[in-house]
């Protein structure tokens, strides 16, 4: 009769073999499996830890695919063989995983001289969570249209909300060109001058499910900065943007991207 | 602001809801996301679709909208990997509030999962584990299962995993195992032939004994797909049309159990919609035989 273990001690030491394959618990794990005629416990452990490794990798590869380009495919699975180790999954959904990529790869040597690549991995990011964002607002959020309805001594209360797909993302780095040059259907010369300076950007997604990055001016992006951080009307209207706060307003409202509001008094 | 880049994922189609399709029989596709356009566009004969729930968690977005429109023009089920059922960490409720909101909202004729777990201490490996046929294990399961179904407030189907090891502390076989916990939880049967191919042949047990020992009346999906012969050992990738030994098992199911209905299942290297189409017509013909 073999030894057995409980469930949870089993699971636990699964896991670990998986993630750590210098574990010395390793072998006591290998001792538990019944052997094949082909196979030894260790190798039958190996099919899933590859299986493993390689969905999650698969995972990072859908969603970071400029930054697969940008660094070749070989190189992109060298570099996530050490995140898949210390960023575990912590959702069911797959689509949860790989949020701390850009963190990761600020930190990771080899790509250091790439100045330029976790911000281009944080506007990859962005997109996969705009493209997957909620479509209406949260519950007790008033629509734009009921605006007229605010009264004048009340309209310093308002506070604007962004469409749910809305994300800032802002860098030293052109990297919605570089972004736009590694896409498939891309035509042009693919030069970027990285010297081109700094840019604010806004990822989302548009009524039709359109996706969009655009390309806002330093007002806009304070403007919806602001608005993301919760911020009133009149806390806005003491910032820089408040010189075209009118302007702004409107053309952020006419796109879609201020898509409702709510009154705290 | 410039406007920069604008990617229209336009589909067309209408908000309006059909009244929902519902019940499955014969044999159907499960549904990739490479194919949605075909179908919009060709609205193939296919007796139903397989959604994975998986690919729906999202709180918003285009998969969704694209999921209902299937839903409304063929019947439906949602198959996931997520619930971990055999998992000795508590069931996580916020994935089944979720679950339950997607199903609620697609109305598919069985939601299921695998007997099996993917995660441990609230880690997730997002792969099938095998489990220990012990006890322990199985009451285990028998909880999950059954907090599951209290939580989605339907009966669940539960599948049996590929596996390339067992583990040499198990006190009952896997037939003993998924029949013990049918009989506790009141959940039925989803039988993945190609799977319990794999099984036998990677653990060198009998696959017609373990669907022999299988209770009657409880298989109510059965699914089809393609291994991978790696020599040592054969490889579940889902990645290949279904091979002449999982096309006999299958026959010999059917002998016994009856026409159930049937999915192909297609994962990786999806190829064009019409040789799913052909895998499945080739089901359909089995099917027909012993209608
Ligand atoms: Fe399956």
């Amino acid at each position: 009769m073999n030894k057995g273990m409980s469930l949870l001690e089993l699971q636990r030491l699964f896991y670990k073999t998986v993630f750590d394959s210098q574990s010395p618990e390793n072998g006591e794990f290998y001792a538990r499996i019944k052997t094949t005629v082909n196979l030894s416990g260790e190798q039958s452990v190996n099919i899933y830890k590859d299986s493993i490794l390689g969905g999650l990798t698969d995972a990072l590869f859908s969603i970071y695919p400029v930054c697969v380009k940008l660094v070749g495919e070989m190189f992109f699975k060298h570099m996530v063989a050490d995140y898949l180790r210390r960023y575990p999954s912590n959702s069911p959904d797959l689509g949860d995983y790989g949020s701390e990529f850009s963190v990761y790869i600020t930190d990771f040597e080899p790509v250091r001289e790439l100045e330029y690549l976790a911000d281009l991995v944080t506007l990859e990011w962005s997109w996969h969570r705009a493209f997957n964002a909620p479509d209406t607002l949260a519950a007790g959020i008033c629509s734009i249209a009921d605006l007229s309805t605010v009264a004048e001594v009340d309209q310093g209360s308002i506070h604007f909300v962004t469409t749910p797909s809305a994300i800032l993302v802002r860098s030293i780095f052109p990297i919605h060109q570089i972004w736009q040059v590694n896409q498939e259907d891309y035509v042009g010369n693919g030069i970027v001058n990285l010297d081109d300076g700094a840019v604010c950007l806004v990822v989302w997604r548009n009524a039709a499910f359109g996706m969009r990055i655009d390309v806002l001016s330093e007002q806009e992006y304070e403007f919806l900065q602001a608005v993301t951080d919760g911020k009133s009307f009149s806390e806005i209207a003491t910032l820089p943007c408040a010189s075209d706060l009118s302007g702004i307003l409107g053309r952020c409202m006419q796109t879609g991207l201020i898509a409702g509001f709510t009154l705290v008094k | 602001m410039a406007g920069f880049f604008v990617f229209l994922c336009g589909i067309s189609m209408t908000d309006k809801r059909f009244s929902t399709v519902s019940g499955i029989a014969g044999a159907g596709l499960g549904l990739r996301s490479g194919h949605y356009q075909h179908i919009f566009e060709t609205n193939p004969s296919v007796p139903w679709f397989e959604l994975l729930s998986d690919n729906y968690m999202g709180e918003g977005g285009l998969p969704i909208v694209r999921a209902e429109a299937i839903r409304d023009l063929y019947p439906i089920t949602l198959h996931g990997v997520g619930m971990s059922l055999g998992s000795a960490d508590a069931l996580n409720v916020d994935y089944m509030a979720r679950l339950k909101s997607l199903a609620d909202r697609l109305e598919p004729t069985y939601v299921s999962d695998h007997i099996a777990w993917v995660s441990i201490d609230g880690q997730y490996t997002h792969d099938l584990l095998p489990l220990p046929y012990t006890l322990e294990a199985q009451k285990n399961i028998i909880d999950k299962i059954s907090q599951a179904q209290d939580i989605l407030g339907r009966t669940l189907l539960v599948e049996n995993p590929s596996s390339y090891l067992m583990f040499n502390f198990s006190e009952m076989s896997e037939q003993e195992f998924v029949g013990g916990v049918l009989e506790q939880t009141g959940c039925q049967l989803l039988l993945d032939v190609n799977n319990l191919y794999v099984s036998a042949q990677n653990n060198s047990f009998s696959a017609s004994e373990y669907l022999a020992a299988l209770p009657k009346d409880r298989i109510k999906e059965i699914h089809l797909a393609g291994y991978e012969n790696k020599g040592d050992y054969l490889f579940d990738t889902h990645g290949y049309t279904v091979r002449d030994p999982v096309w006999r098992l299958y026959q010999e199911t059917l002998e016994m159990f009856g026409a159930i209905p049937t999915l192909i299942e297609w994962d990786t290297d999806v190829p064009d919609f019409d040789v799913l189409l052909g895998e499945s017509k080739k089901a359909q013909m089995f099917l027909d035989e012993v209608a």
